[in-house]
């Protein structure tokens, strides 16, 4: 993919661009508004991370004019604030999601990511499918081979998230706000918790491992 | 918790229609005080005229010189006069009768008998005078009908003149009292949606009027502006605040990772990178904390507030925190009558965001497997949000203090947190308007919030 990232610190753009390079995308680093916007809008990219305060102009405004003249890029936004009116504004103004600093690198590939697929919600599916463990929509039943496995409705929901982003990273804020509806970073791990419990249900009696824990960023279905 | 204001002005208290009433009614006393003084006036000396013209008149015929004389001046006169008008009577010595209508003395003095004529004169009233003349009696009667006729016409002026000022002042009064109430409200809905935290709200301009009400409206947009300002500033302050303070910590959680990727790390050092990748988290999670309440004092808006289901939020993080608190043996229950509904008006986040600090609070200081009780009930309309634990809870003077930011309790030091959890409940609460209280659970600690009526709930 080929990113676009405006931001006016150094070390976190290179952070940013490096990583995401490292991940095999094409990143060009821009350090303020206003060539970033002219940027933008001249040539094409998969997705823009924009940090929100940025010399000469700042990122909201980018994102204005960007969505005014109808560009519909996907934006991240990079900001310092938390405040819930913030990431009203910010998403008010047409980004599609938000990261608040200071962010793990695995947070914003995750949403990076996420981003790309957005547009394409795939047609009805009536069954998922990862390794030997298929989950049936309709009769909201999960087997695992031959083996039926008893979930809760939220375990359903959860592993259903997880297998719908199969081999994508989804962090724990991801799955906060997907699942539960939270917007806020609660301090104790509840998505921990959560997941293992999951796991002990959907891995534990079983030879392979379906839900991996990624280091720093959050948890993946791999599975074919 | 301030005190609602009453939504509508009723007419009958504005003040420009109680002054209107006050003037009007005035005006009509005096009027009719006036009135009925130039009546009395009027009256009198119209009296005192007829009388000396019945006195001069009477001198006239005392001047004939004999009976028969009188009776042939009579006779005459009263051919000419109209009997309604004036009458006239000699009573001859001999007893014959002239004039144009029979007087006989009565008790009270004289009365109209008869007329020559058929005309029915009992309706009306004489001024008369009766006195013996040449052995005969001499009575002259002049018709009251003016005087009578003077009261109608008073009557007819106060009809004309002060019922068309009162209808008129009144009419006036309550067209000035329905525009300045409608001035008033303008005034009043602007002072509501600031309270709300709409600053940008002003009262809206009637072109060309420069008086009270408008150089009151003036002073309010000039609070508004100032309070707007204000609260821009404070704004600007936190956002370059976080700034310059989120992009070193940025930078210093983009080192320890960038370190961590290093190959052929020491154990140790590993482990000190990932203690200094958690501190990091800590310093944000407090700045965040210290940032989000300085914003919600500051004024956060009203205007996303909406209804939202406390049974629903409640049943949602006791599930969330259900796991971990089997982790550490808590039990977590919500306790929340389905026949009853617990609807409020609020930011939905912010309220999660006291239920998540309570629990996590409730988890955080009472030993493993203590129970943990959400709890909503009903008080009458309001709705009471208890998060209840039975742990050590916390002594009655120490309270107040746990609300101030940053203050932890001496045997809570050792266990994280930053010591802003209640401290955002308690302004959550504030702007939300509801009651916090901290009280014994007997023993443990239960904090409840208690909701005013949600608008348009159903009670």
């Amino acid at each position: 993919m080929k990113i676009l990232v405006i931001e006016d610190d150094k070390t976190t753009g290179d952070y940013v661009a490096h990583g995401l390079r490292e991940e095999g995308h094409t990143v060009d680093l821009v350090e303020n508004g206003r060539d970033g916007l002219i940027r933008a809008s001249t040539s094409d990219y998969d997705i823009l991370v924009i940090d929100r305060m940025l010399p000469d102009l700042d990122g909201l405004s980018i994102v204005k004019t960007l969505r005014g003249a109808k560009n519909l890029t996907p934006v991240l936004f990079l900001t310092s604030l938390g405040g819930v009116d913030d990431r009203i504004d910010g998403l008010n103004a047409g980004a599609d999601d938000y990261l608040i600093k200071p962010f793990a690198f695995g947070e914003l590939s995750a949403r990076v990511a996420a981003l790309a697929r957005r547009p394409k919600l795939t047609a009805q599916e009536d069954t998922l499918h990862a390794g030997d463990l298929t989950m049936d929509l309709i009769r909201r039943k999960v087997t695992r081979g031959d083996v039926e496995i008893d979930l809760l409705p939220r375990e359903f929901a959860l592993l259903e998230h997880l297998l719908r982003r199969k081999n994508r990273v989804q962090t724990r804020t991801m799955l906060l706000e997907a699942v539960w509806d939270i917007s806020f970073d609660p301090q104790t791990n509840v998505v921990e918790t959560h997941i293992s419990r999951l796991r002990a249900k959907v891995d534990k009696p079983f030879d392979t491992e379906l839900i991996k824990t990624v280091r720093g960023a959050g948890y993946r279905i791999e599975a074919p | 918790m301030a005190e609602r204001a009453p939504r509508r002005i009723n007419l009958l208290q504005s003040t420009p229609l109680r002054l209107t009433v006050g003037l009007i009614s005035m005006f009509a006393l005096v009027s009719l005080i006036s009135l009925g003084a130039a009546y009395l006036v009027i009256r009198d000396s119209m009296q005192q005229s007829m009388r000396s013209d019945l006195t001069q008149e009477f001198a006239g015929f005392q001047a004939a010189p004999t009976a028969g004389a009188v009776a042939a001046l009579v006779k005459a006169e009263a051919a000419v006069t109209r009997s309604d008008r004036r009458i006239l009577s000699y009573t001859a010595p001999d007893g014959r009768h002239y004039g144009n209508g029979y007087i006989a003395l009565t008790e009270d003095g004289f009365r109209v008998l008869s007329i020559s004529k058929d005309d029915d004169l009992s309706q009306l009233t004489y001024l008369a005078v009766s006195r013996p003349l040449y052995g005969g009696r001499l009575t002259i009667a002049i018709s009251r009908a003016q005087i009578d006729n003077l009261s109608d016409f008073f009557i007819k002026i106060l009809l004309l003149s002060v019922l068309p000022t009162t209808a008129i002042g009144l009419t006036a009064g309550l067209v000035l009292a329905r525009r300045t109430a409608r001035r008033i409200r303008a005034i009043g809905d602007t002072l509501d949606k600031m309270a709300g935290g709409d600053l940008g709200a002003r009262v809206p301009k009637l072109s060309g009027r420069r008086d009270d009400l408008s150089f009151i409206a003036t002073h309010v947009d000039r609070m508004g502006q100032a309070q707007q300002s204000s609260v821009a500033a404070l704004k600007q302050v936190s956002a370059d605040i976080a700034h310059d303070l989120k992009t070193p910590i940025q930078r210093v959680a983009v080192m320890l990772n960038q370190a961590r990727e290093m190959p052929d790390l020491p154990p140790q050092l590993e482990d000190l990178m990932h203690r200094a990748g958690q501190e990091t988290e800590g310093i944000v999670a407090t700045f965040q904390s210290l940032l989000q309440i300085a914003q919600i004092e500051g004024g956060s808006p009203k205007s996303r507030f909406a209804p939202v289901d406390l049974a629903v939020l409640a049943a949602t993080f006791a599930e969330v925190y259900e796991p971990s608190a089997e982790e550490t043996g808590h039990s977590l229950t919500v306790h929340a009558p389905a026949d009853q509904q617990f609807m409020v008006t609020g930011d939905k986040v912010l309220l999660g965001q006291v239920l998540a600090n309570l629990i996590e609070n409730a988890l955080r200081h009472t030993p493993d497997g203590t129970p943990i009780h959400i709890r909503l009930a009903r008080d009458g309309v309001a709705v009471v949000l208890s998060v209840a634990d039975k742990g050590p809870g916390i002594p009655e003077p120490e309270r107040d203090n746990v609300l101030r930011r940053l203050y932890r309790l001496e045997q809570s030091r050792t266990t994280a947190g930053s010591g802003l959890g209640l401290s955002l409940v308690s302004v959550i609460a504030d702007l939300h308007e509801a009651r916090l209280t901290l009280e014994s659970n007997e023993p443990g600690l239960r904090v409840s919030l208690r909701f005013p009526p949600s608008e348009g709930a159903i009670p």
